[in-house]
């Protein structure tokens, strides 16, 4: 399956590239604003009963926002137009269909930027009601924090420079400097797949990205949609080195520990997937843009 | 006003020595010249001077965005600087206090304060402080670490100043039969602040140069803008160059404010 | 107290390298910097406008900006230029530069102390500029800001904390404290450990600063 997305990949890309100009290159198909906006807008709405069942929801519900931890950097998954000042992304649709959800209006967000370093501590602290960020569910944090969900799976893949002969899989990655995001499954992964790279950690995919670009590292071991969207990097290109490999990684949505938000927002996440939203935000958010055309199935809740 | 140190060394030159400096002056200015077009050309070489990278600054959205950022700083950095003025005041008069069991908690709060870094306090009031029960908020878990920091250093100028006004001052004021909240705060501190204004404002400049932690708390502000402007343009030496510049001027701008008041020391 | 005795027992190692990789920044950056500081006050005493000019705006840009930014600035954007420099060495460049602009302004500052008169008795003794400047200015100006010269050492001690930002080999004193406080509950004990490092530090520094200006310094 992943092979096939690849071989879909590059001739959509250049294809686009020749249709939209030179902009397109630099940061892959940009999303489908009003196709999003349109799907957020029309997403469903809690009933009072339900939110009043639950106080965690009940609280947001009268603070009047959801107080969303997220990323504004993400290009797949959550990235802010800073002209208009929406996000928009995967992760954003989420995030929005959750508040339309609680709130009734999607945009009565109150957002806080978290890295993968700061992503617990927020919910510790209380300084949001969720998170939202590509994270991924572990023990670890498990023990921290709570997750609703998974809303998406996926695996690690192994990113490299388009001339790179040396690199054809995570097998070759001994002795290499291999780039990843602190905080997230990258160095477990590393360390169990590639334990003789040498490992550097970075607070954001884009730094991560940058640091490949920039010959600091040979390779980028992240979520394989995530590198699905970077095959053009802007001043050179980059490709996959094999298959993703790895477990399958499931993302969820973080809330504090103990919280019942779980069950609230695990009845929320049946719901968009039940009635062909949660199909409809991955083909815009990510479909279309990486040129895959077979929807995922969402991955089953507990 | 005595002429500065340059003048008298380099003051009245014989007419060879002024061709000399002239021409050295051309030399100079031609050298510089030389290195600036080859920054320039670097830049053009690596392709950084393509209009996609710049464009998006001839957009008059792309500004309104950054000023946002430039407002978190300057929210932040404001109202830091109003604690550390006033908790500044406050640990000086425990520091010149005449008894002991005031004088040294002071010292102890001033050096312990003074002596470990802003980015430390502010991972505490992050990471630690919520572990035993004290959850601020995001915009103070920046802000009163800076505060709290530059306090301590407040306190050491106000002192500085304080010691500076000569004592026969406040001898003065004393045998006038004022009390000593008197003779301090109308005769002793108004001198003061007229000596210190420039280190003060100095502090300002620190503190919002310590604004640029608020990522670590996730707080909004500048730094955090020109990251989403890199990654929707992927343009990162233009983008930082230009924050870069911003915040330059702005300190720079505080800085020049202070010249206006105040004298030096001496 | 049984707490920090605990954190000592796991981390009593990783505390000691800290610190030394601590004090091996500030004096990897602080012997440079005031070096280039002082070169820099020297060369803004030539009559060049165009020299003075470019020197008052390195100044003013290296003591305007925030540590953060240039640091971000060496590690993420310089890349792109083709100056593709590994994390210790911006570390220690970023402190460099910064150091650089603060000792040039002290120097300058203390340069101004000299009374002119002692400056035109070496005139009509026949002493050429340069001459002056290394045997009349340099000493002076020198033995003159022993002080705010130590209150930047402190400053700059504080400021490696910067390397907890980049992915840097080897961890100092502040990451060590985000990472304990992160991975466990002994965050607090850890605070206290590396803070009363810092501060004893910091003092040391400030006694001996204090003893070498007492001997040093000009009384006018």
């Amino acid at each position: 399956m992943p092979l096939s997305i690849h071989s879909f990949l590059k001739p959509t890309v250049a294809a686009l590239a020749i249709a939209g100009g030179g902009a397109v290159c630099a940061q892959g198909t940009p999303i489908d604003a009003a196709a999003f906006d349109a799907l957020v807008a029309q997403g469903p709405v809690a009933s009072a009963e339900a939110v009043a069942a639950s106080p965690w929801a009940s609280k947001i519900r009268q603070a009047g926002t959801l107080r969303l931890g997220g990323t504004q950097t993400s290009n797949l998954f959550s990235l802010l137009n800073e002209k208009d000042g929406r996000l928009r992304g995967f992760d954003a649709g989420i995030a929005q269909l959750l508040t339309r959800y609680i709130l009734g209006d999607a945009s009565k967000v109150q957002f806080t930027q978290v890295n993968s370093s700061t992503r617990e501590q927020v919910l510790i602290n209380g300084q949001v009601d969720t998170v939202i960020a590509t994270y991924s569910i572990t023990p670890a944090r498990a023990e921290k924090i709570s997750f609703a969900g998974p809303y998406y799976t996926s695996q690690a893949g192994v990113l490299v420079k388009a001339n790179n002969q040396a690199i054809q899989s995570y097998n070759d990655l001994g002795g290499r400097k291999v780039a990843t995001q602190a905080g997230s499954t990258g160095p477990a992964i590393l360390a169990q797949f590639a334990p003789k790279s040498t490992v550097q950690e970075f607070q954001t995919h884009q730094e991560a990205l940058d640091s490949l670009r920039q010959g600091r590292v040979a390779a980028y071991v992240t979520d394989y949609t995530l590198l699905l969207n970077t095959l053009s990097l802007g001043t050179g290109d980059a490709k996959l080195a094999g298959a993703p490999f790895g477990a399958q990684d499931p993302y969820g949505i973080g809330l504090p520990k103990g919280s019942d938000g779980v069950a609230f927002v695990n009845a929320f996440l049946k719901k968009i997937e039940a009635d062909g939203t949660w199909a409809k935000l991955w083909t815009i958010a990510i479909g279309q843009r990486t040129g895959s055309t077979a929807v995922p199935t969402p991955p089953a809740l507990p | 006003m005595n002429r500065s140190l340059e003048d008298i060394l380099f003051g009245a030159p014989t007419p060879r020595a002024r061709t000399l400096s002239r021409g050295m002056s051309v030399v100079a200015a031609g050298v510089l010249l030389l290195l600036a077009a080859g920054i320039v050309w670097r830049f053009h070489a690596a392709g950084q001077l393509d209009a996609r990278y710049w464009k998006f600054f001839a957009w008059p959205t792309t500004w309104a965005f950054l000023a946002k950022g430039l407002l978190g700083t300057l929210a932040s950095a404001a109202m830091a600087a109003v604690i550390a003025l006033s908790l500044g005041l406050v640990l000086l008069a425990g520091r010149l206090a005449r008894t002991r069991l005031v004088r040294w908690p002071a010292v102890a709060a001033i050096e312990f304060l003074r002596g470990t870094p802003t980015l430390l306090l502010i991972y505490v009031c992050f990471l630690v402080l919520p572990s035993v029960g004290v959850k601020l908020g995001t915009y103070w878990m920046l802000t009163l670490p800076i505060g709290l920091s530059t306090a301590a250093v407040v306190a050491e100028v106000y002192r500085s100043g304080v010691l500076a006004v000569p004592r026969g001052q406040a001898d003065a004021a004393r045998s006038l039969g004022m009390t000593e909240i008197q003779v301090f705060f109308s005769i002793v501190f108004p001198q003061a602040l007229r000596y210190i204004v420039p280190a003060l404002v100095a502090q300002l400049v620190i503190v919002v140069k310590d604004t640029t932690f608020g990522y670590v708390v996730t707080y909004g502000e500048l730094m955090q803008n020109a990251r989403v402007l890199i990654a929707n343009y992927h343009s990162l030496v233009p983008v930082y160059l230009i924050v870069a510049a911003l915040y330059c001027l702005v300190n720079y701008a505080i800085s020049r404010a202070s010249r206006r008041l105040g004298r030096p020391m001496h | 107290m049984g707490e920090v005795a605990k954190l000592l027992a796991d981390h009593g190692p990783a505390f000691g390298q800290a610190l030394l990789l601590t004090w091996k920044l500030t004096a990897l950056s602080f012997v440079p910097g005031v070096l280039l500081g002082l070169g820099v006050a020297m060369l803004r005493l030539f009559p060049l406008p165009p020299l003075r000019w470019v020197l008052t705006l390195y100044v003013e840009t290296f003591r305007n900006i925030p540590s953060v930014a240039l640091l971000i600035f060496i590690v993420f954007a310089l890349p792109d230029l083709e100056f593709v420099i590994d994390y210790e060495p911006s570390v220690v460049l970023t402190l460099v530069l910064v150091c650089s602009a603060f000792t040039a302004d002290y120097v300058r500052s203390g340069i101004n102390t000299i009374p002119g008169g002692q400056i035109e008795a070496a005139l009509s003794l026949g002493m050429r500029p340069a001459r002056i400047i290394w045997s009349v200015v340099l000493p002076q100006a020198l033995r003159s800001v022993v002080q705010p010269m130590t209150s930047l050492l402190i400053a700059l001690m504080l400021s490696t904390s910067l390397a907890s930002q980049v992915p840097f080999p080897g961890r100092e004193l502040t990451t060590l404290v985000s990472k304990i406080a992160t991975d466990s509950a002994a965050g607090m004990a850890a605070f206290a450990v590396a803070a009363a490092m810092y501060v004893a530090t910091g003092l040391l520094i400030a006694w001996a600063g204090a003893a070498l200006d007492r001997k040093l310094r000009i009384l006018r």
